[in-house]
């Protein structure tokens, strides 16, 4: 800026240019530097975890080998016996099984809520938001012992269905602000259109869910299914047989015989559902993270 | 002029008031189905709670009786309790402190625009993203007495001689539960740092670039008080969530060696399922709700006041 006033010389500019270039690459350099450790500490379990899943059990406990590669041809018996000799397909269908209904009944009561929060300005709806949320602060550890009487009494014990009725106390809170903070991006005029249209208000309230709904509902049910994946207490606490648990729970305790470790079924047991649920959830981290943003700018 | 306003006005209020009751009602409504589940799943428990804590309750008989304050004194005289309850604390604290600087550093520099930078995002969240049932059990055999990962690690590039075992001895088997919280936790906190980076208007940075603000001075003066809130939120929340997991110590050392990693959630696990005494586990669990309650407290207030998630 103090230039203005002077026509630089063309080798000069150049240089400044080069020079700005330089500076461009030092700090990406500096940038990736700093990732770096990040990236090996996130990585080295999870790259372990692999390793372990495919290795052959002489070679788990062999101490020479080292424990991020294979010392004798890599093998698919654990992922073998995860299925003949445990009940992990069970348990794959009951994740699903629990995570579907979750997600239903999440967007079932998460979508209307949500719009009423962002849109409707009903008065004390602020607090009702903020009661609706504080349940997801009220966390499993004071509720599972009550929870387990209440479960009882409705004959649910043992059963997968208990965990259904259980998990959307933190899906709704969570769901619900997310989708109230995507229900705020829409334009009122889209709204309002449909109010002069002679629409109802139930007719208003689609024609603004609608552009919404594909990056609201997959990220309602990314989230549902991931924050249940994430659960252990209840699942510990309310299902104790083997063809009813889901797969966190089936492979942390019958993969487990006293002080017996299946380490290799154990790790293909996780990675096979943990894999999927972690690059669904990487995939959808900008909306995630929007979500957040946008219920925070608006 | 003012006539004609004060005409206009006057029918916009009548429509507003022909309005305002059905408006009611339909937004009731809508909100009465979220309302009404978390009621029934979370405030009842939650009440139920408190009744059981002061009764006699036990899994196997199905009437209770009233006992004051009874289970609260004999928790209180239980040493592994109060054990529990200082290493829940010393436990939240220091991992609350390590996932806010890991996270912060992570999260300023994955906001720096590097070639490559939404790949290198979605390996370093892997720690959260994976269940955590998983990652606990694959750091327990990574702590493994005999075949410890990060023992054959550290030997081979010679950063250490002996061969620690971890999860046997009291003060390493607590830096090790900590270590892995923190490995959980610190992308939550990147996450959140770079939301609150990313809610920063671009003008606001240019703004202050234009009027010769060097890095320091905006850091300080523009980024700082805009993200400071996010963080704050996103700081009692994983608190929130630290101070209630039980999954990481359970499965990891069960709360040994001798009740070195024991923290509240795990011996409320131990007493009310375990042992099946229903009124003295819940009456444990509660000693966490005045920890919980200054956090929720604050976290209430920020969000009623920037309506933040």
């Amino acid at each position: 800026m103090s230039g203005v006033g002077t026509l630089p010389h063309p080798p000069a500019s150049l240089s400044r240019v080069r020079h700005a270039e330089g500076r461009q690459v030092r700090k990406r350099i500096l940038v990736y530097l700093g990732l770096l450790p990040f990236v090996i500490v996130a990585m080295f379990p999870v790259i372990w975890m692999a390793v372990t899943a495919f290795k052959q059990d002489a070679d788990l406990v062999n101490p020479r080998t080292s424990p991020f590669w294979f010392g004798v041809a890599p093998t698919l018996h654990h992922f073998a016996y995860l299925f003949q000799n445990t009940q992990y397909g069970y348990w794959v269908s009951n994740t699903v099984v629990i995570a579907v209904c979750v997600s239903l009944i999440t967007l079932a009561v998460g979508i209307p809520a949500g719009y009423a929060l962002a849109r409707v300005g009903l008065p004390g709806a602020e607090n009702m938001g903020i009661a609706i949320f504080l349940g997801y602060l009220i966390p499993s550890i004071l509720l599972f012992i009550p929870l387990s009487r209440i479960i009882g009494m409705l004959h649910l014990i043992d059963t997968k269905w208990a965990l259904v009725l259980v998990y959307p106390t933190f899906t709704i809170p969570f769901c619900t602000w997310l989708l109230s903070g995507f229900f705020k991006t829409v334009p009122r005029e889209i709204e309002e259109a449909a109010q002069v249209d002679g629409c109802g208000r139930l007719a208003a309230m689609v024609r603004t869910i609608i552009p919404v709904s594909w990056a609201g509902i997959l990220t309602t049910v990314i989230f549902a299914f991931t924050l249940t994946m994430q659960d252990f207490l209840y699942a510990l606490v309310f299902v104790s047989v083997g063809d009813q648990k889901p797969v966190p729970l089936g492979v942390a305790t019958d993969l487990i015989r006293g002080d017996v470790y299946f380490w290799g079924s154990l790790m293909a047991g996780a990675l096979l559902v943990g894999v999927p649920v972690a690059i669904l959830y990487s995939l959808f981290l900008d909306q995630f993270i929007s979500g957040i943003t946008s219920a925070a700018v608006k | 002029m003012a006539n004609v306003e004060v005409a206009v006005r006057g029918r916009i209020s009548v429509r507003r008031g022909h309005f305002t009751r059905d408006r009611l009602t339909f937004g009731y409504s809508l909100l009465a189905p979220a309302v009404i589940y978390m009621a029934l799943m979370v405030g009842v428990p939650f009440f139920f709670s408190l009744y059981l804590s002061l009764s006699n309750a036990t899994v196997g008989n199905q009437v209770a009786r009233f006992v004051g304050f009874q289970n609260f004194g004999a928790v209180f005289q239980d040493p592994t309790v109060r054990q529990a309850l200082r290493n829940t604390v010393v436990f939240t604290v220091i991992a609350g402190i390590c996932k806010g600087v890991l996270g912060g550093m992570l999260g300023f520099l994955l906001t720096q625009d590097v070639p490559g930078r939404r790949l290198i995002r979605s390996l370093v969240v892997l720690p959260w993203t994976l269940p955590v049932v998983i990652t606990a059990l694959a750091w327990k055999w990574a702590f493994d007495p005999q075949f410890s990962t990060i023992n054959w690690a550290a030997r081979h590039l010679h950063l250490m001689s002996g061969w620690p075992n971890w999860l046997g001895e009291p003060g390493l088997a607590m830096a090790a539960i900590i270590a892995v919280n923190v490995w959980r936790g610190f992308p939550f906190g990147a996450i959140v740092l770079m939301a609150g980076l990313s809610a920063v208007p671009v003008e606001l940075f240019d703004a202050a670039k234009v009027d010769g603000a060097n890095f320091l001075q905006r850091w300080r003066s523009v980024i700082v008080p805009m993200i400071a809130p996010i963080l704050f939120v996103g700081l009692l929340f994983d608190t929130v969530f630290t101070l209630s997991d039980l999954s990481i110590v359970y499965l990891m050392t069960m709360g040994g060696p001798m009740n070195s990693t024991e923290i509240l959630p795990t011996r409320a696990f131990e007493i009310g399922i375990q042992a099946g005494a229903l009124g003295r586990g819940a009456a444990i669990s509660l000693i966490l709700f005045p920890l919980l309650l200054p956090v929720v407290y604050f976290l209430l207030r920020t969000l009623r006041r920037r309506e933040t998630l």
